[in-house]
Parts: C-alpha cells; sequence; structure tokens
C-alpha cells in the first residue's frame, strides 16, 4: 500500500471537535463553481487488479443523475468508469446510461450488478442489461449488496462463470455495503473466480477497513468505492444549520479525496447528479487532501458521531454491571437501523436475566466514553426501554 | 431521554404510512411473514442500501412495509410517503416503466408480472412477487385494497395540463427533482419527451427569481438569439442539449432542448408557454 490512510490517524491529525464558528467559515470559504467548458488535464488512472483495466480514479456512479446529458458530458471529458446495476430505477437507469454512452462503449469502463438469488434470474438478468445498455457485453458484472459469505453461492458464482465464458461480461466481481471483515476473506476464498470487489469505504469507516481491502489487493483483486460521500450528505435535515454547512461545494469533495488517498483503491463512483457536481468532483484528481479538508470531514463525523457505533470494541468490559456495551448498540440498531425489531428483541432477550435487567437510570454517571463520540448512556437506555 | 423523544418522533414520521398499511389476511390466503418494516430517511439507507438516495432525491419522508406469504409465494409491500403529491409522483415516474401502459391506480399505477406500483396522495406504493411468474392478479387484488386505505388527491400535478399533447410520447411527462437537464440552476421541475426534443418546465418562487435564473441560463449558453415569447426567451445551441429555446413567462422558466439541428423550436415553445398559468 503506497499510503496508509485510517480514519483513527486523520482525526489524530485534525485534532478534537471543531468549533461551530470554524464550521462556519469553512461553508463560509466555498464558492460556487462556475460551470465552464469541460476540464482538461489533471486526470489520474489507476490500474483495477489484475483485470488490467486503465480508469480514472474517479469514476460516475450513475444513479442519480438528472439528464444523460451529464454522463455524455462526463465521457466526453475523460471520464473512463460507469456503473449502473439492473435495479436502479426498475431498469430505467440502465436505459439512460446505455443511451448516453453508446457513441463511447469501446472507450469506457461500464459496469452494471444483478441482485439475482439465483443462476437462473441472474442469466436473464443479464442479458436484460446488455439489452438496455445496448451493448453485447459489460466489463464487470457485479453481484449486488452481499454481506455475508453464505450469499456467495455457488449457482450465482456459476452464472458469473457462464456468463463470463459467453462473452456477456469481460471481469466478474461482488458489491458490498457491510460485513467486509468477513466477506473480504470468503471472495479471496474463492480466487480466482473475483476480480473486483465494489465496496463501502469511507472515512467514518473503521481503521481495519484499510487492512480489509489492502488483503484484496494482494491477490490482484481490484477495489472500487462506493458510498465515499458516507451515505452522501442527503440524509441531512433541513434547516439544520451544521448540515446545511457540510452541504456547501467541499465537503463531498473532501471525501472523496480521503478515499482516493488509498492508492489501493482502483477507481470510485460517487453519484454524480448534475454538471457542477461532475466539474467538482473531477478536482478530487488533481487537488491533493488538505488540513480544510480534515477540518469539513471532521465536523461531518462530530454531526454522526452520537448515533453511528462503528463496533470498535473499545467500550468493552467498561460497564461496572457487565452490559456488553457494542452488542446492545447493535440491537438498537437492528431495530432503528434496520427496522427489524423482533430481531432485536430477540437478541436482547439472549442476554443473561441478570443483564436484561440492569436500568442506566440506575447508576450516578456512566464510565463510558466512546471515542467515536456515541451517546453510549442514551443509546442503552434505548435498548432497555424498547427492547427489555 | 432525548433519544426517546427521537424514535417517538419516528413513530410519527411513519405512522400515516402505516394506516394506510392492510394486513396479510386482507386477502384470502396471504399470512404475514416476519416482522413489519418501518424507516425514515436516516435509515432507509440500511434497507435499500443504495437505491435509498433515489427515494432521498424526491424528499422521503417514510416508509412501512410488510411480507405476505402464501404457498412459495411472497410478496414485499413498502408504502413510502413524500413530503407532497408531485414528490410521490416523481418517485412512482422514476420507477415506472416508460414503454409500459400506466393503469387507473390512485392517481396512477403500473403492473407487471412481479410489480406494482402505484402514487396517490403524497404516497408511492410498490409491490414486488416472488418467485419469478405472473403475479399480476395478486398483486391487483393488493394494491387495490392499499388504494381504497389511502385518502387524497387522485389527479395528476397541475403541470401535466401545460404540456402541448400534440406530438408527446405518451406517460413521458416526469418530475426531475434536482437539476433539471443536468443543470444544478434549474432546481427542480417537469421534464416531456416530444417526437423533436424534450419540454422542461421550472417553477420559481417569483417571476424575480425566475429572471434571475433567466439571466444565467443566458450566461450559461454564451452565444443566444433572443427570440420573442412570453416575458422573455432566446435559442441556443449547446454540445450536449443541442438546440435550446428557453422562455420566462412570470415565475416560470421553460422550453425545448435536444432540438435537431435546423430546428429551433419557437412554435412548439410559444405554445408551451401559451398553457402555462
Amino acid at each position: 500500500m503506497e499510503h496508509k490512510s485510517s480514519r483513527r490517524n486523520f482525526l489524530a491529525a485534525a485534532g478534537l471537535a471543531l468549533p461551530t464558528v470554524a464550521l462556519a467559515s469553512i461553508g463560509k470559504a466555498q464558492q460556487t463553481p462556475k460551470l465552464g467548458p469541460p476540464s482538461s488535464g489533471g486526470f489520474s488512472y489507476r490500474v483495477l487488479g489484475k483485470t488490467g483495466l486503465k480508469v480514472t480514479s474517479v469514476g460516475f456512479g450513475c444513479m442519480i443523475t438528472s439528464d444523460q446529458s451529464v454522463i455524455e458530458r462526463a465521457a466526453d471529458i475523460g471520464i473512463t468508469y460507469f456503473d449502473s446495476a439492473r435495479s436502479y430505477q426498475n431498469g430505467n437507469n440502465e436505459r439512460m446510461v446505455g443511451a448516453a454512452l453508446k457513441a463511447k462503449r469501446n472507450s469506457i469502463t461500464l459496469s452494471t450488478k444483478t441482485g439475482a438469488k439465483t443462476k437462473e434470474e441472474a442469466l436473464k438478468h443479464i442479458d436484460t442489461s446488455l439489452t438496455e445498455l445496448g451493448t453485447d457485453h459489460v466489463d464487470i458484472w457485479y453481484l449486488h449488496g452481499k454481506g455475508k459469505p453464505e450469499e456467495l453461492t455457488d449457482e450465482l458464482l456459476e452464472a458469473q462463470q457462464m456468463a463470463k465464458k459467453a462473452g456477456k461480461t469481460r471481469f466478474v466481481g461482488v458489491s458490498t455495503h457491510s460485513g467486509q471483515p468477513e466477506l473480504f476473506p470468503a471472495v479471496i476464498q474463492k480466487m480466482p473466480h473475483f476480480d473486483v470487489i465494489l465496496t463501502s469505504y469511507n472515512f467514518t469507516m473503521d481503521p481495519k477497513m484499510d487492512e480489509v481491502i489492502a488483503s484484496a489487493v494482494k491477490q490482484g483483486i481490484g477495489i472500487v468505492g462506493m458510498k465515499v460521500m458516507a451515505g452522501g450528505f442527503r440524509r441531512a435535515k433541513p434547516g439544520d444549520k451544521q448540515t446545511e454547512i457540510l452541504k456547501r461545494e467541499g465537503a463531498m469533495l473532501a471525501a472523496l479525496k480521503w478515499v482516493l488517498k488509498n492508492k489501493n483503491v482502483g477507481t470510485t463512483i460517487p453519484s454524480i447528479t448534475d454538471n457542477e457536481q461532475l466539474e467538482e468532483n473531477l478536482k478530487a484528481m488533481s487537488v491533493p487532501f488538505s488540513d480544510a479538508d480534515q477540518k469539513i470531514l471532521m465536523a461531518q463525523l462530530e454531526y454522526i458521531s452520537p448515533l453511528y457505533c462503528r463496533m470498535c470494541g473499545s467500550c468493552s468490559g467498561q460497564c461496572p454491571k457487565g452490559l456488553p456495551v457494542s452488542d446492545m448498540l447493535r440491537y438498537v440498531s437492528y431495530s432503528e437501523g434496520y427496522g427489524q425489531f423482533q430481531l432485536a428483541r430477540e437478541s436482547f432477550l439472549s442476554l443473561a436475566p441478570e443483564i436484561r435487567d440492569v436500568r442506566c437510570n440506575d447508576c450516578v454517571s456512566c464510565p463510558i466514553h466512546c471515542p467515536n463520540g456515541v451517546r453510549v448512556t442514551e443509546r442503552l437506555q434505548t435498548a432497555q426501554e424498547l427492547l427489555a | 431521554m432525548k433519544t426517546g423523544l427521537v424514535v417517538v418522533a419516528v413513530l410519527i414520521s411513519a405512522g400515516s404510512a402505516m394506516a394506510q398499511m392492510p394486513p396479510c389476511t386482507a386477502v384470502p390466503g396471504w399470512t404475514q411473514r416476519g416482522e413489519a418494516r418501518r424507516f425514515d430517511a436516516d435509515n432507509l439507507f440500511e434497507y435499500m442500501d443504495g437505491n435509498a438516495e433515489g427515494y432521498f432525491l424526491y424528499h422521503f419522508v417514510g416508509m412501512k412495509g410488510i411480507s405476505c406469504q402464501s404457498g412459495d409465494t411472497t410478496l414485499n409491500i413498502d408504502i413510502s410517503e413524500f413530503e407532497d403529491t408531485e414528490f410521490a409522483y416523481g418517485m412512482f415516474t422514476s420507477t415506472r416503466d416508460p414503454r409500459l401502459a400506466t393503469e387507473k391506480i390512485g392517481v396512477t399505477g403500473q403492473v407487471t408480472q412481479r410489480k406494482g406500483v402505484f402514487t396517490k396522495d403524497k404516497y408511492y406504493v410498490e409491490i414486488s412477487a416472488n418467485p419469478e411468474k405472473d403475479h399480476s392478479a395478486t398483486l391487483r387484488a393488493f394494491l387495490s385494497i392499499i388504494e381504497k386505505n389511502i385518502q387524497g388527491r387522485t389527479t395528476l400535478p397541475d403541470a401535466f395540463g401545460w404540456f402541448p399533447t400534440e406530438n408527446l410520447t405518451p406517460d413521458s411527462i416526469r418530475l426531475v427533482p434536482e437539476s433539471v437537464l443536468g443543470l444544478r440552476l434549474l432546481k427542480s421541475g417537469y421534464i416531456a419527451q416530444y417526437q423533436a426534443g424534450k419540454a422542461f418546465l421550472v417553477r420559481e418562487s417569483s417571476p424575480e427569481a425566475a429572471a434571475q435564473v433567466f439571466a444565467k441560463l443566458r450566461e450559461r449558453f454564451g452565444q443566444i438569439a433572443p427570440a420573442k415569447i412570453a416575458d422573455e426567451a432566446f435559442t441556443a445551441n449547446d454540445k450536449y442539449l443541442s438546440g435550446l429555446c428557453v422562455f420566462r413567462k412570470g415565475n416560470f422558466v421553460g422550453g425545448l432542448a435536444n432540438l435537431p439541428e435546423g430546428r429551433s423550436g419557437v412554435a412548439e415553445t410559444e405554445k408551451l408557454a401559451a398553457s402555462v398559468k
């Protein structure tokens, strides 16, 4: 790995919390870029593992693009990696991407994904994808959104091999939003089947993620980063002052630049809505990550930290009453995050009775301090209120 | 206790969508599988990964879902609530297959072998069926029950009446929630496909705001030729949007884009401008 970046290092370098005044000044410093002619130069290229595909380090996630002209323009400018999926807008997205790229098909790398559960369904999906994309092959065909090793079933792998053999895809991969520490080893175990992993990767993730990525790269697997904006800044609540500042120009660029610091990442697919965002993202290839970027990301982390447990385990053994803190936070996330109340309650009820009976309200103070800023006591109380 | 309040707020926000959800048993032979689902903008991502971004674009408020089972067939029913009726309609237009016919379910809907969708008031309803086979009759049965449970607007957005019907591609009108024509300054508006080109219509908060947007557009496209349509208008050419004819009328900015070479689009744009109220 040429450059090892981690959230922990980044935090250390950035210092602690960023005062609101500083946030405001960051916001004011950002100027809305005027849309000029297509940028030239300043592109960086990387090779996507053993595929040998040379791609721009900033690619194009087409999922929420507002108009096909934005995709056409990106291809003209020189972006070489474009990503869609069978499920995006029930297939409407592939059709738009295909129409936008038909004149450039031979000079770009095109990927799509299938969320099929069976071989038959997957093989139907690739045929439909090719029709919608208006091409006889894609460059990478991913199994979409796998989070557990057991989801990499033999029949889906067989479908990928069949598609590869039939020339419908040049390379195959898997996309994943979670569970990377378990999934990556499983992918490696199935080598040489997989060529590429498309994975969530951003500044909010556990530093171990860098090691996980490095282990795959060592096996020749190409890495494509997604969710580089940490779920985007769209989750922001209207009227939230701090969030409004973070949404301004610069915050997303900072997040993208953070990802590109890791040279093990072959390319990235930030979702690009319009021409202005395209222009902004291009800067990530030529402008290095800076102290100002660190401050912006620090502010974003501060915003999401109170609720977002990264399962680092630092709180383990700290509760004087023996609560398995990270487990209980996970149970809350089953309910609030995944809508799986039943699973959350069953998990909670599997704890020992004396643990289930503990109430944080009974303690005068709590010694647990999350290094990532999660409001642990509140979250534990939520677990006790909701699940006991 | 702030967390508790947040949880209550989430429950309330999802409550209205919840009220529309019939039990699986509403259709004989079906039973609920697993717990009901409930999401808001903070956690929808956990349910559908990146696809959530597509919902956020349309100002998603909350979602309630259940899964129903009968034999080996499973239905996933999700009712999503959006900020207003137009965004709910926009969500529908982004997911329906524009090549297939729509049908009158709520405001409008579409049923295929494995998927049924419709929009009514500020709700967008989606039912998907597994495994692969023709489930359209079952989908229609559930959609009909859900549709009756939802009160509110059943008519298309007003903008529909403003797009001239001559040479209009059927069912092509859609809401673009951000960056119409890929331009951020055209924040949100309607697009309609015509035989020659694409019509667009953006409503600004005031005539002054629309005039500002119009001035920026004029600047954006550089070499323009003034035209006499409504309050102000111009024609221009752009490498990616081809021929353009843009007008402003009161607090609306609209026009035609992607016009073929040699076609000014002035006559068609005049008709569009004339129908805008």
